[in-house]
């Protein structure tokens, strides 16, 4: 109670406490400042808060939902709100610091999910773990931006899958598969992104990209079509059916090829069409609408149907262009006359012309008029031979009528036009048949039936059958005085004609083997000689014969017939022979061989065995040769006795009514060798005719 | 009951001071006052601890400033094949009493919630009615003070539930158990409200006491 230590140690506790405060002070304030360094290090390290637009929240989860990039996390959803009119979902994203410089203007979202199509499976690690939203940004750092609008898909562009961005559009009436690949080869080398539809409907635009460095087999005459679904065709191969793949056949696909060369590279953002097949997508590259048409017209003389509409305009066989209006023109004026001819409206792709500068209408023109003046012509040509129908070339032409194109406003220009090549082989065919058909195979066999239809009425006339008896009775009868004086001069010229009958049957003879046709035809004259030689009758026979072969059948029979019996009165004796009886068979056995030569010739293949019939004749003239051999001994017997009958006519002085008739006779002969060798020579000019008749 | 009824019937209480001694707080050996050490046991003697106050407000702070981040962050974190599952200690109790399981989710919250709070505000309470007058007797400040040093320990208890499901709980990919961050926090937060109690020199509740009726014997 009364303990005074106490107060004092009060007070000294009291001064210690102000001087010196308990060590243990320390604890909160180590706790204080750590908390304090992590806390400002956490605010440090923490990155910007960036406010992503989402359609909807696709399993967006706050703080759980990751932001990746390359697969790798680089922030996390740190809330999930909806937009202020409730028309979409923002997720608020906190990004890590050392990647949140290169999240500028150019980023992109998306949220990947997983995803099950034709192509494959996709995102299936999302299945586990949940979905994640997958930012794509370039290496650059650009403007700062904080507000994204998330993409409702996969972006065709991303980092690892960069390429050529293009836009594909549909041909009108054509379809596009999105989402699809595009195949080069059979090997995927880009894809098809959402497809939507053009503003005014009619057509279906989708971006696809192309991977490096596969865009460089993209240039501007790069043609699209579609590989989806299968085509089936039934022809001549059996039936076909076809697709490139199971893929495209279950969800489309695209593929494209380059057609014409072309060095131009093609930038981002090209647009380009999508064909309905390969074989549009080809042609279109000859139609290619990047390029107006040049218009021009074809005025042809002659009005000819099956010139239509969208009838090919071809240039050395590679279409141009086409027909976009065919009328009828009647302008008196401009032509000369009222004919109705053709007009054809013609469009000229100018990038089918190969023009390498400028592809333009202009330049197209240019071209065509500076071709036009060197002979370039527009023709009407068959289009095709079964189908028929007429396309339009444009040919060049051998000296042509110089033209100048006219141009100017207003005025479609005119390609002059040349003779039309239609229906070629059609016209071919029929020319060959009408050739044969001009033939003169009727004639021909006319002239050979009316030839043996003359020999065999000569032969068979009862008068020339006496001949031989009648010139053997004239023989007998002219023996004696064949002697005389007066006679002595004909065997001279009878010798000189010989002697050139001799001279040409040797020729003849030796050109024999020369040709078929040329050995018949000596061997006939030689025939035709020997018998002329023989006898004095059978030149006038053989004069007959050949008037009959010309066609030329003046002598009439009876004259020959009259002046035959005349000299056979005469000339009976020197007939008398067995030869000269045997003549006529041999004649009439040859002759019958020709004629059934030329029965052959007519009934049988006619033109086609002509070799044949030319080998037969050939022999039958050969027969008639060796039937004729023996004439030349014949004939010195002829001289003989005609020399005797000389002798014995200038014997007899009164007998001058017979040494007349005899020099007519004699004249008769001597006529008649020279008929033989007018005969002869014209055989040997044109050996034909005796085979033809004329 | 049983130290209401002591507080009323020993109203009037002497401390040793008073009496001129002074007990060692180890061997409990009383002393005349003015001794340095315990001849005993050989431990300081002080008659009040000068320095408790401060040591009591130092580590409640940082037993406080472990408090927060013990609650804010996971505490549990609870990975199956499909999903990781982070939870705060009140965010698992509340999903526990919305499975039903509102037993489980009281002891939760009683024992990481309730009692540690208790703790901060006695401790508070206790350190402040030292030196400012309180309704509340000595004697009832005494007994609070020996509920709030016997209870902490307890608090422990979440600790121990999350080390043992961590330790029990690994099944590789199908399901794995980690304690959260705020574990640690909270380990943290017990222990140093744990060391603050025992900072407290309980003896000074009886000194203002003494002053108290110090003043109304003086007047």
């Amino acid at each position: 109670m009364s303990d005074t230590p106490e107060p004092v140690t009060i007070e000294t506790a009291r001064k210690s406490f102000a001087s010196s405060a308990s060590f243990v002070w320390i604890i909160p304030i180590l706790a204080l400042t750590i908390a304090l360094a992590v806390a400002w290090q956490s605010y440090n390290d923490r990155g910007p808060l960036i406010r992503i637009e989402f359609e909807n929240g696709a399993g967006i989860a706050k703080r759980e939902t990751e932001l990746r990039f390359r697969d790798v996390a680089v922030g996390v959803v740190e809330d999930v709100k909806f937009t202020s009119n409730l028309k979409g979902v923002v997720a608020y994203v906190r990004l890590d610091k050392d990647v949140a410089p290169y999240v500028d203007i150019g980023s992109s979202f998306w949220v990947v999910q997983p995803e099950l199509s034709a192509q494959g499976v996709s995102g299936l690690e999302t299945v586990l773990s949940g979905v994640y939203i997958e930012g794509t940004w370039d290496g650059d750092v650009g403007p700062a931006q904080s507000e994204f609008k998330g993409l409702s898909d996969t972006p065709l562009y991303r980092y690892g899958k960069e390429g050529l961005e293009i836009t594909l559009r549909t041909t009108a009436g054509g379809s596009l598969t999105d989402d699809s690949p595009i195949t080069f080869r059979g090997i995927e080398v880009g894809r098809v992104g959402k497809a939507y539809i053009s503003q005014q409907g009619s057509f279906a635009v989708a971006e696809a990209i192309i991977y490096h460095p596969h865009s460089r087999l993209i240039s501007e005459t790069t043609r699209f079509w579609d590989t989806s679904g299968f085509t089936f065709s039934v022809g001549p191969g059996g039936a076909e059916i076809d697709f490139s793949s199971f893929a495209t056949l279950v969800s489309g696909g695209l593929t494209f090829e380059t057609f014409v060369s072309s060095s131009k590279r093609v930038s981002d953002g090209k647009s380009f069409e999508v064909f309905a097949d390969e074989d549009t997508a080809r042609d279109s590259v000859f139609n290619a609408s990047q390029a107006e048409p040049l218009q021009m017209r074809v005025v042809f003389d002659e009005s000819i149907s099956g010139l239509a509409v969208d009838a090919p305009v071809e240039l050395s066989g590679f279409p141009i262009g086409r027909v976009t209006g065919v009328s009828g023109v009647i302008d008196a004026d401009a032509f000369g006359d009222e004919r109705v001819r053709l007009n054809a409206l013609i469009d000229i792709q100018p990038a089918r012309l190969g023009l390498t500068e400028d592809v333009s209408p202009e330049a197209a023109l240019q071209f065509l008029s500076r071709r036009i003046e060197d002979g370039l012509r527009a023709r009407l040509a068959s289009a095709s031979l079964l189908a028929g129908g007429l396309k339009i070339q444009l040919v060049e032409e051998d000296n042509p009528a110089p033209y100048t194109v006219q141009t100017g406003d207003g005025i479609i220009p005119i390609i002059p036009s040349t003779d039309n090549d239609i229906s070629d082989v059609t016209a071919t065919v029929a020319g060959v048949v009408s050739r044969i058909n001009n033939l003169p195979i009727e004639e021909l066999l006319d002239s050979a039936i009316q030839f043996l239809n003359s020999a065999d009425t000569l032969i068979s006339n009862e008068d020339l059958r006496e001949t031989p008896k009648a010139v053997r009775a004239l023989l007998g009868d002219v023996s004696d005085i064949v002697s005389s004086d007066d006679m002595q001069a004909i065997p001279v010229k009878l010798n000189t004609a010989l002697g050139r009958f001799e001279t040409l049957l040797a020729q003849l003879e030796k050109d024999q083997f020369s040709t078929q046709l040329v050995a018949a035809v000596n061997a006939a004259a030689a025939a035709a000689n020997g018998v002329n030689a023989s006898v004095e009758g059978v030149p006038d026979l053989v004069k007959l014969l050949q008037a009959v072969a010309a066609k030329a059948e003046t002598l009439p029979l009876e004259e020959l017939t009259t002046q035959l019996t005349s000299l056979t009165t005469s000339a009976d004796a020197i007939l008398g022979t067995e030869a000269a009886k045997q003549l006529p068979a041999d004649l009439g056995a040859a002759l019958t061989e020709i004629n059934a030569t030329l029965r052959e010739l007519r009934e049988g293949g006619a033109v086609t065995n002509i070799n044949a019939t030319l080998s037969s004749a050939r022999k039958a003239a050969d027969s008639v040769a060796t039937s004729t051999q023996d004439l030349p001994a014949l004939v010195t017997r002829v001289q003989a006795v005609l020399n005797q009958a000389n002798q014995t006519i200038a014997g007899y002085n009164k007998g001058e009514a017979l040494s007349r008739e005899a020099q007519s006779a004699l004249r008769d002969i001597s006529k008649a060798a020279e008929a033989m060798t007018s005969l002869a020579r014209m055989l040997e000019r044109n050996p034909g005719s005796l085979i033809r008749g004329r | 009951m049983v130290g209401m009824e002591v507080a009323g019937q020993y109203s009037n209480i002497i401390s040793a001071r008073e009496l001129g001694v002074v007990a060692c707080t180890r061997c409990t050996q009383v002393w005349p006052a003015g001794t340095a050490v315990c001849s005993r046991c050989g431990s300081t003697i002080v008659a009040r601890d000068a320095k408790s106050l401060q040591r009591v407000w130092a580590l409640w702070i940082v037993g406080l400033m472990c408090y927060v981040p013990a609650n804010l962050y996971p505490m549990l974190r609870t990975r199956t094949l499909l999903s990781v599952q982070e939870d705060t200690i009140v965010g698992g109790a509340v999903e526990l009493m919305h499975h039903g399981a509102i037993g489980i989710a009281l002891i939760i919250l009683i024992a990481s919630v309730v009692i540690p709070l208790g703790k901060f505000m006695a401790i508070a309470f206790l350190a402040i009615s030292v030196t400012r007058p309180s309704s509340v007797s000595n004697h009832h400040r005494q007994i609070l003070y020996e509920v709030v040093e016997y209870i902490g320990r307890w608090s422990m208890i979440d600790i121990f539930v999350v080390a043992i499901m961590s330790s029990l709980v690994q099944l590789n990919t199908l399901a794995a158990v980690n304690p959260g961050r705020a574990s640690l926090f909270f380990a943290l937060s017990v222990i140093f409200t744990m060391l603050s109690a025992q900072a407290y020199d309980s003896r000074m509740i009886w000194d203002v006491q003494a002053k108290q009726e110090g003043t109304t014997t003086d007047e």
